[in-house]
């Protein structure tokens, strides 16, 4: 029986992981069929303003927006589900949409961390010397700094003029400079356990015999120590989307992520913050702050049971990552 | 002990200077910069007020001449910002109070509960108590402190007004306000950081039980309560505190952030909120290099601490 099959036998006898993972395909579902929710059911877009409609609710058409501009709350029917923000917008429509905003920047970061994290930690622990003091280095530069701080600042200067290095060429607004900006903030969070492992593998007896047979470094770290890194990996990389989706909230939040009108979880947020809305909407603050906890919650209960089935050892039990 | 706080604080002085380098490339002149089209006037302005913004701004000058000049600005406190702004090392001086009391006050809260969670836990290990807390730990984990924050100053501070919504009050001026101003921003930050420590330390107090030296302590009959004082506390909590050091040197700019842009807090994340807000590039600048050495030199602090606390580390290298 091969590890992976292993693993999925462990996983498979895992109540809490097959019960948090199913949510999370639930929730990954949901947000893929958004679109199909905005036109079919709900009949609008996330951006689309009524300020002046009426909907019938109980046999009596209702405004939107109440005349002192008071937005209604759920319905609990198609068409605002969960009520309608100060424009009139579905909130439903938006939190789907939010939410698959942050997640696909999350998704996106994680995938780019990989990119950059895994060729660095690889050159790093096999080349060692000084190749690997440069670059450990650079990640425990990157590390010593909070998360969230380097990706406001990063943020901000690239929102501010856009990207114009070489060939890459991103306009200020666009959804890739949250991407690049917490891709970039966690590569160390990847690279840094990865680097140790690859330390500990150089030393097997297996990679002695294929440099002897006068296999190439670089073919080496592909066809030798790759393939003993992808659990790592797969268990490192779903427990960095859950902190690079609470990262992208936080940023958005702060005004240095997904811009408005555009939603994302944070913006949400930000704007169901209001003295007034939380007295008259509540719906407004709830709404996205209970879809970011069953996100967060559903993604790490699959990581954690994804680190049960294929790290039996916990040699990552140690991983953790800051700035939640 | 004093040469490792030598090179403690030496590895520090490296790394903030690197870290003013890395800020001046990413911030100054990576991003595209040409603020001369921000500085000439309205759409971008003539090539004749560009040139002029361009010689009054140096930007002209070779980079190290500007990195000289800009970091020279930035710690004499004279920055001169694009579009004006007051003195922001004064305003960052006075800031830094209020952020290092929420920091200060969530980590104690954090490390308290995280702690006294455990040792129940590991008093009743697989019972019922330790089952239950394990499960709450997780699930307070799993509430990110923004969530925390924003339902805390909704409901108990703006809805019921149970506690302060806004503002902050010195602790010299009045312990008990400045308390009360600060509970709910406390609590928003400390119990997501709560959560992850008691799995932390659980597990790290855990593996410390099972050593030969607690089996003898307990052989030669001393009391439990002795025995996880003395023996399994002592070492189970060192690779905790390390965690601990980082966390805390990060809050500064981690939850920091939004905690202090809820609560109204005028401490320093506000005020990194509000200036990146202006979206003036030489601030941005100034502000990453104050807090990069404020958490360069926090940790360093707390590495030393953690090296007064445990001999062996102070013989091992210093890293970054």
């Amino acid at each position: 029986m091969g590890p992976w099959a292993l693993a999925f036998r462990r996983l498979r006898h895992d109540r809490a992981a097959l019960v948090f993972g199913s949510l999370s395909l639930l929730i990954l579902l949901a947000l893929l069929a958004a679109p199909l929710y905005a036109s079919e059911v709900a009949h609008t877009t996330p951006v689309e303003n009524h300020l002046s409609d009426r909907i019938v609710i109980d046999g009596r058409p209702t405004y939107v927006l109440s005349l002192d501009g008071f937005p209604i709350g759920p319905t609990w029917e198609g068409s605002y589900f969960l009520g309608a923000d100060e424009n009139g917008r579905d909130l439903m429509v938006r939190l789907l949409y939010g939410a698959r905003a942050s997640l696909a920047v999350g998704a996106g970061a994680v995938l780019l961390s990989l990119l950059l994290a895994v060729p660095l930690a690889l050159v790093a622990g096999f080349r060692r010397g000084r190749t690997d003091a440069v670059i450990s280095r650079l990640f425990d530069l990157l590390w010593s700094f909070p998360a969230l701080l380097t990706g406001v600042l990063l943020s901000t200067s690239l929102t501010l003029h856009g990207v114009d290095v070489g060939p890459f060429q991103i306009g200020s607004g666009s959804k890739l400079i949250p991407i690049l900006v917490i891709g970039l903030v966690y590569v160390p969070y990847i690279a840094r356990p990865l680097r140790g492992q690859v330390l500990a593998l150089r030393e097997q007896p297996f990679v002695d015999a294929a440099r002897a047979s006068g296999m190439r470094p670089a073919a080496v770290m592909a066809s030798e120590l790759v393939p003993h890194l992808w659990t790592t990996l797969l268990v490192l990389s779903t427990l960095l989307l859950v902190n690079a989706v609470a990262l992208e909230v936080a940023l958005s939040f702060l005004g240095a992520g997904i811009n408005p009108p555009e939603p994302s979880l944070g913006t949400l947020i930000d704007s169901g913050l209001d003295r007034k809305d939380i007295i008259f909407s509540p719906h407004l603050l709830l709404a996205p702050c209970i879809a970011l906890v069953l996100i967060i919650l559903a993604l790490s209960g699959l990581a954690e049971g994804l680190r049960r089935a294929l790290d039996p050892h916990r040699t990552l039990a140690d991983f953790q990552v800051h700035g939640r | 002990m004093i040469p490792f706080a030598v090179r403690r604080l030496a590895a520090a002085v490296a790394t903030a200077w690197v870290a003013s380098l890395l800020a001046f490339f990413m911030f100054w002149t990576v991003p595209n910069v040409d603020p001369s089209y921000f500085l000439g006037g309205e759409r971008h302005g003539t090539d004749f007020t560009r040139a002029q913004a361009r010689e009054k701004w140096g930007l002209d000058d070779p980079l190290p001449t500007q990195y000289v000049r800009l970091m020279g600005d930035i710690l004499s406190g004279d920055l001169k910002c694009f579009y004006g702004c007051a003195s922001l090392r004064e305003a960052f001086v006075e800031a830094l109070p209020v952020t290092v009391s929420l920091v200060a006050g969530a980590g104690f809260i954090a490390v308290g509960l995280g702690v006294w969670l455990a040792l129940i836990c590991v008093r009743h290990r697989g019972r019922w108590p330790d089952r239950a807390i394990t499960a709450l730990a997780s699930a307070a984990y799993s509430v990110p402190s923004i969530v925390l924050a924003a339902l805390l100053w909704a409901f108990v501070a703006t809805k019921w007004q149970l506690l302060p919504a806004e503002g902050y009050v010195r602790l010299t001026d009045n312990p008990y306000e400045w308390a009360r101003h600060l509970i709910l921003p406390w609590t928003a930050a400390a119990l997501p950081f709560a959560g992850a420590y008691v799995q932390v330390v659980r597990a790290s107090l855990l593996s410390a039980v099972d050593e030969d030296w607690v089996r003898t302590a307990r052989a030669k009959g001393l009391p439990e309560r002795k025995v996880i004082r003395r023996h399994v506390l002592r070492n189970g909590l060192i690779p905790p505190v390390n965690i601990w050091g980082l966390d805390f040197s990060h809050a500064f700019g981690g939850f920091a952030l939004y905690v202090e842009v809820i609560f109204g807090l005028p401490g320093v994340g506000l005020l990194t909120a509000d200036t990146v807000g202006n979206f003036d590039l030489p601030p941005i600048v100034a502000l990453a290099v104050y807090l990069a050495i404020v958490v360069v030199f926090t940790s360093a602090l707390v590495d030393i601490a953690v090296a007064w606390l445990d001999p062996r580390i102070r013989r091992a290298r210093p890293s970054s």
